[in-house]
């Protein structure tokens, strides 16, 4: 075998690509050919350094829930019950919109790592949410079925007030974990965008309203009488502003 | 679509989403871009699934990645055509090595900045061969190149890593 010919066969030597027959041929050639021998221990250490030094990059979980969303949607919208099927339109508009915004993934966020990374798990609870069954254990659009269904479940008795008549219906609430924290989950609705109201018990001191925006979605974040608050929502940030202060002003 | 496609898709696809999402990173070189290409893929696949064959399920699933890709870049380009201040090429730049570890991952770096200057074709098959370990059969597939072309490509693309990398090698 000749060099010329042999170095047309070293990338395919190399990637066990030969059948026994050639790859004795070539063997037998680099044993008396220094630099065919050499050559085919530079593509061993290329192939070596880009198969341990290239990186794989794991799916991001925000991409494979919005892929199982997709699979799930078609399954509901056999379905006709009709609060049911409300909440199940409200979720669908949910998913398009974050389907169609091409940037919800896991971002980081540029302040302080132990809020960015909450504000992270807000934010993936939220889109979770926007998957159809997701969205609430209890679907009411009366305060007084959803607030006692908080009752037990979770170490503190979430604000549920009713905001009708200032264009927030009601949808619902359900029970949610977020970075270790059991959250009382209350849904609201204002059009066809939706609002999530996470709140839970924590001893840190008062803290008033402050947001946080990622790719489309907006955090409201606020402390009040040992509760923990965020609001999140892909409604415009002025109507989610005027919906933490009518719901902070609320009883 | 039925249960037994949901089920099917979640048999086929699913398990293989993360050498979708890495052969997708490669080729776009940008994560939002690559999250969109994938999602795009999935739907494409969930369309196809009935008509999915017994076979590798992995490399039916990395031609469609591969097509959206494609799709998303040429988007992409004729955008940039119009808009050329937004062309800029993102590439990690080389972090100056002071110990032993932030040379492994300046080496690291140098890699990653070797493949992603790599143009497209050469970068596809490279990825396909030393990331997902698929063999040149299955790299034919993905691409729809012939198998000769593949195997010139492959060694088009490793004489050019060898040259961008040769002076690490030298100094290592």
């Amino acid at each position: 075998m000749s060099c010329t010919e042999c170095l047309e066969l070293l990338g395919p030597y190399v990637d066990g690509e030969l059948t026994d027959a050639r790859r004795a041929e070539v063997a037998a050639h680099l044993g008396g050919c220094a630099d065919c021998a050499g050559r085919v221990e530079m593509l061993t250490g290329l192939t070596q350094s880009l198969r341990e030094g290239l990186v794989r990059y794991p799916a991001p979980d925000l991409l494979e829930a919005r892929i199982r969303a997709s699979l799930e949607e078609p399954r509901q919208s056999s379905r006709t019950t009709t609060r049911a099927s409300t909440i199940a339109r409200f979720a669908v508009a949910g998913v398009l919109i974050a389907v169609a915004s091409s940037a919800v993934t896991a971002v980081a966020i540029r302040h302080g790592a132990r809020d960015s990374a909450l504000e992270q798990a807000v934010l993936s609870s939220h889109i979770r949410s926007l998957m159809p069954g997701h969205l609430t254990d209890v679907a009411s659009n009366n305060q007084h079925n959803v607030k006692p269904w908080f009752n037990g479940r979770v170490d503190l008795s979430p604000t549920v007030p009713l905001l009708d008549s200032l264009g927030f219906p009601l949808i619902g609430g359900r029970l949610d974990y977020v970075a270790s924290h059991s959250a009382a989950v209350v849904v609201y609705a204002r059009r066809q965008h939706l609002i999530n109201v996470y709140s839970w018990p924590t001893s840190r001191s008062d803290a008033p309203p402050s947001t946080v925006s990622e790719h489309g979605y907006h955090l409201v974040h606020w402390r009040a009488s040992g509760v923990e608050l965020w609001a999140v929502s892909d409604l415009g940030l002025p109507e989610l502003d005027a919906f933490v202060a009518t719901f902070r002003g609320a009883r | 679509m039925s249960q037994r496609e949901v089920a099917r898709f979640e048999q086929i696809v699913l398990p293989h989403l993360d050498d979708a999402y890495t052969f997708a990173r490669y080729l776009l070189r940008d994560e939002h871009d690559a999250q969109d290409a994938v999602q795009e893929a999935a739907l494409r696949a969930l369309r196809h699934v009935g008509g999915y064959r017994d076979g590798d399920a992995r490399a039916w699933l990395l031609a469609i990645v591969r097509n959206c890709c494609l799709t998303l870049q040429h988007k992409r380009r004729d955008h940039e055509a119009r808009h050329p201040d937004d062309a800029i090429e993102m590439l990690p730049s080389r972090a100056p090595a002071t110990d032993a570890r932030a040379i492994r991952s300046s080496d690291r770096a140098l890699l990653e900045r070797a493949v992603a200057a790599l143009p497209t074709e050469f970068r596809e098959v490279i990825v396909l061969r030393e990331v997902h370990d698929l063999s040149y059969k299955e790299i034919s597939r993905v691409t729809g190149a012939p198998l000769g072309t593949v195997m010139s490509r492959l060694a088009r693309a490793r004489e050019r890593l060898a040259i961008a990398l040769r002076p690490t090698q030298e100094a290592g």
